[in-house]
């Protein structure tokens, strides 16, 4: 009786923190939840989709207990095994990336809410009304103004509180129920994401309810060095937009070049076109070493920790301006601006100013007394060529490459005149330096990679916010049926294994009508390659959510908006309310929408919670081959896997067979492999038999034109009956269907896991 | 003994089990004469040629051939594979046929029973000994060796790190006929 009381107590409170007397919708099973409200969802995830662990050390050294060996079978001296120690790391890395975007989402709200009020309405435009679909199906809250998102990110805090707690030694003792906890930060991330986005939009007036964005400049050659320089890195744009406020304001914003690296890069040029794109992380220590800013500001998150050592090299100025990285600096926040300038000038001081609008001042002036002064020149082919001689390619280089690769037989290829391989290896280049810092000769080895890679410009698309209410109507009946063949989305960090296969990706689903989106590092290489007639992936392709679009959501906090628009073709196109309704949400995407991530140069753990809270709503994530480093994927085994859902229409289990979709986190050794697998996680139960063959038309000739011999070998689970095999291919699938004794079988009308499991959902509630 | 340092630092081993490191390739035949189900998974680097020309792949197919060992082709290897004349009895990425390989009621890619030795050969070194530690960790039923010219530490055996490919090169054919000569 006590119990009930407390739950009843609590549910109230939920109810009065979401503002359940508004009724914009009945409100679902799990507003707010917390740690177990979902735990069964992610059980049954899990049951199909098995954790596969690779530990990346074999032991565990979290306590004063260890070093503990947790190899052949032992556990550590609190009793975890080694399953449970990779999960527990998942679940840590999962909530670093969580923290990141939502910390990230609070200082911005607390900045925005400061300059415009808690009562500033949230208005994404014309076009969309579902504003915030992450927080509407999770929180269960219809957020209206800024003062709204601060109920969810409170939410998403307390749960991050209770997850950390939870790695802590001697608690968790099941690695599947680390996964539920890790799925449970990473559906948070989402939340923290979209907060942080929309406030932004709202605030500083980004792009909303259009698709046609600018498009702007990126690389280094676009930066026109001969004004003062300013670099903004980072992520969190108040420190950015605040400079061009001030460049605005003072009519310096042509006499001073702006430039970004990572994804303040991208919000500085949703907030101003005339700022350029340097890159993504990877380009970010050729650009500090080269010295062509002048003043570098640094914000948070993928930055680098040795900016100031780097800066100080080549005599670029350096403020940082979140506490996030304060890199020792003394603290000059409350300083007169002219005092902070005078010794950044004078003595070459750096300092940390947590002041947005100091900050900019002092940068602005900064960078105009010292640009003069400084030379900014790149070394020519001819000095490049002289450097080079000093390496012996003794190999060392390729021995801390973390990719792989060996920058020793390029050099050696450049002494001699020839900078073709050096020219492919820096589109491998993580940029991490660590060759440099080996070489025994000491070659400047990025400042030959700077001169091979020459001065090229490409565009970008500026990145557009939320895709419109309306874009979802169109794409709805064709998306579900599978008549587009899906929507790849394009996300995070880009640098592994080669910059080029991004575009190569995006080009390859664009032009067979598949949606293409794209946030972060991810965006911006997709446009650093250009076709034959020398255009960017964002000139060839309509920037329209809809078959055959090449989509610039934003940066890293912009993923919310594709897990949003995941949510938004349940909830708008198929009707079924969303509101704490999360388990309704992701049982759809699972089964109806052919959609798939692509992490492919994954590296940070923003990446692994962007990446897991997508898995958690149904979306399968495709890795890179480095990516094996995360620890842990989710696979199945198609062949041996209960494929059996519930067919809603028919309230009976059927046994499907196929594995629809075979992967929530996988890894893929090549761009080749990669190709025909992404098309086929696309594949859904519920594709109508038109659909269902244009994705196998696709997953077959992806298969031929990348893998090359024959039919895939699991095409036989894919094909329900005849007409489910593409016209093209009709004559050589039936063949190979007769061969192996194949035999048809009936297409779901309603396929749900809802039914399958135990869980408070019923079965009515995924009928539309 | 001190420990044996893999040709890519990423993948320095922390931990206390590593490869038993082997140059001997009568050694190496021995273990794959002895294993009742070895399987020889193959991957995309072996789409590369030596400085003589000769395509890695046609290693591995002689020493596929010479033991008669069952082939698991990843990535997009099956295709040079199959112009080459041979049809691999499986064809998985390194992830799904680990995956695989943990379960020790598989019935391996000849549906005979699981496999008792893994041998891999021409896998990027990050994954490929990613995919070892799970082996490693998970399927204690199995042992696996590695033929790439770079010492795995998650391996049960693995070859040294070749400072000249020839030297590799010649491990590889000393392998082939040590592999032919029966018992």
């Amino acid at each position: 009786m006590a119990e009930l009381k407390e739950i009843t107590r609590k549910l109230e409170e939920i109810h009065r923190k979401i503002k359940a007397e508004i009724p914009w919708e009945p409100v679902g099973p799990t507003p707010m939840p917390e740690i177990p409200d979902l735990r069964q969802w992610d059980m049954r995830l899990l049951k199909t989709y098995a954790p596969f662990y690779a530990p990346f050390c074999d032991l565990c050294c979290f306590c004063t207990y260890g070093k503990c060996d947790l190899t052949e079978g032992r556990r550590g001296a609190c009793g975890i095994d080694i399953a449970t120690q990779q999960a527990r790391f998942v679940l840590l890395a999962c909530l670093m990336g969580c923290s990141a975007h939502a910390a990230h989402g609070g200082h911005i709200l607390e900045f925005l809410i400061e300059r415009h009020g808690p009562d500033k309405k949230i208005d994404l435009g014309t076009f969309i009304e579902l504003e915030a679909p992450n927080i509407r199906t999770v929180v269960g809250l219809k957020p209206e103004t800024l003062g709204d998102l601060q109920i969810a990110l409170e939410y998403v805090f307390k749960e991050i509180a209770h997850l950390l707690d939870s790695c802590h030694t001697g608690q968790e003792g099941s690695a599947l129920d680390y996964e539920s906890k890790a799925l449970h930060a990473s559906m948070l991330d989402h939340v923290g994401m979209e907060v942080a986005d929309i406030a932004q939009i709202v605030g500083f007036n980004y792009p909303t309810s259009v698709a046609d964005t600018p498009l702007v400049d990126m690389g280094w050659g676009a930066i026109d060095k001969s004004k003062p320089v300013i670099l903004v890195s980072g992520h969190n744009p108040a420190t950015s937009t605040v400079l061009i406020d001030y460049l605005r304001e003072h009519n310096l914003e042509d006499q001073v070049e702006v430039c970004g690296l990572c994804c303040t890069a991208l919000e500085t040029t949703r907030y101003s076109d005339k700022a350029k794109i340097v890159g993504p992380l990877s380009r970010a220590l050729f650009f500090m070493r080269a010295g062509i800013a002048d003043v570098i500001m640094t914000d948070e998150q993928c930055i680098r920790t040795d900016t100031p050592q780097e800066a100080a090299k080549v005599g670029s100025a350096v403020i940082a301006c979140l506490d996030k990285a304060m890199y020792g600096l003394e603290d000059a926040t409350d300083w007169d601006p002219d005092e902070i300038v005078r010794r950044m000038v004078d003595n070459k001081e750096q300092f940390a100013i947590l002041d947005s609008p100091k900050a900019a001042e002092v940068a602005v002036k900064v960078a105009m007394e010292i640009a003069p002064k400084r030379k900014k020149e790149w070394l020519s082919e001819e000095e490049a060529i002289e450097l080079a001689k000093k390496c012996t390619n003794c190999g060392i280089c390729e021995q801390v490459c973390p990719n792989l690769f060996s920058i020793g037989d390029g050099i050696t290829e450049v002494a001699k005149g020839n900078f073709d391989l050096i020219r492919q290896q820096f589109l491998q280049c993580i940029g991490c330096g660590k060759c440099e810092q080996e070489c025994p000769r000491d070659v400047p080895i990025f400042r030959l990679m700077q001169v091979a890679a020459g001065n090229e410009t490409w565009k970008c698309r500026a990145g557009r916010g939320p895709v419109m209410d309306t874009e979802i109507r169109n794409v709805g009946a064709p998306i579900t049926l599978g008549t587009i063949p899906g929507i790849i989305a394009l996300v995070g960090c880009s640098n592994y294994p080669d910059i080029d296969d991004i575009a190569d990706m995006v080009d390859e689903f664009a032009k067979r009508k598949y949606i293409v989106v794209l946030t972060g590092c991810a965006a911006m290489v997709a446009g650093m390659k250009k076709d034959k007639d020398g255009l960017t992936v964002y000139e060839k392709y309509p920037p329209d959510f809809d078959a055959g679009g090449v989509v610039n959501i934003g940066s890293c906090v912009s993923n919310a908006h594709i897990s949003g628009a995941a949510i938004k073709i349940a909830n708008i196109f198929a009707a079924l309310p969303l509101r704490g309704n999360y388990e309704v949400m992701a049982d759809y995407v699972l089964n109806r929408v052919g959609a798939c991530g692509v992490a492919w140069g994954a590296m940070s753990q923003k990446a692994a919670s962007i990446g897991t809270g997508f898995n958690r709503l149904g979306v399968p994530v495709v890795l890179g081959p480095h990516s094996s480093k995360y620890r842990r994927l989710y696979l199945s085994r198609k062949e041996e896997d209960d494929w059996r859902v519930m067919d809603a229409r028919k309230r009976e289990i059927v046994d499907t067979v196929e594995p629809a979709p075979e992967h929530l986190a996988y890894v893929c050794e090549t761009k080749e492999k990669a190709m025909p697998m992404i098309a086929k996680l696309c594949i859904r139960r519920n594709d109508t038999p038109q659909g269902r063959a244009v994705k196998l038309n696709h997953y077959i000739s992806l298969y031929k034109k990348y893998i090359g011999a024959g039919l895939p070998e699991d095409i036989h689970l894919f094909v329900r009956r005849d007409p489910d095999i593409p016209l093209v291919y009709k004559k050589e699938v039936r063949a190979h269907l007769q061969e192996i004794g194949w035999q048809p079988r009936e297409p779901i009308g309603l396929p749900t896991l809802i039914g399958t499991y135990a869980t408070k959902v019923p079965l009515d509630a995924v009928i539309h | 003994m001190s420990a044996v340092l893999p040709r890519h630092r990423v993948n320095v081993l922390t931990g206390t089990k590593s490869a038993r490191l082997i140059e001997d390739a009568a050694e190496y035949a021995d273990f794959i004469k002895k294993a009742k189900r070895p399987l020889l998974v193959i991957g995309p680097l072996l789409l590369a040629s030596t400085a003589d020309g000769k395509l890695l792949l046609e290693y591995a197919l002689d020493i596929a051939k010479a033991a008669g060992i069952p082939i698991c082709a990843t990535a997009q290897t099956k295709g040079k594979v199959v112009e080459l004349g041979v049809k691999p009895d499986s064809v998985y990425d390194v992830v799904e046929i680990a995956n695989a390989l943990k379960d020790p009621e598989w019935q391996g890619v000849k549906k005979e029973g699981n496999h008792d030795l893994v041998i891999l050969f021409g896998i990027r070194s990050d994954l490929g000994n990613q995919s070892l530690s799970t082996l490693k960790h998970f399927a204690p039923h199995l042992k696996t060796m590695t033929l790439c010219k770079h010492y795995f530490p998650h391996a049960n055996y693995s070859l040294p790190n070749f400072k000249k490919d020839a030297k590799w090169q010649e491990f590889l054919e000393s392998l082939i006929a040590n592999l032919k000569k029966g018992d």
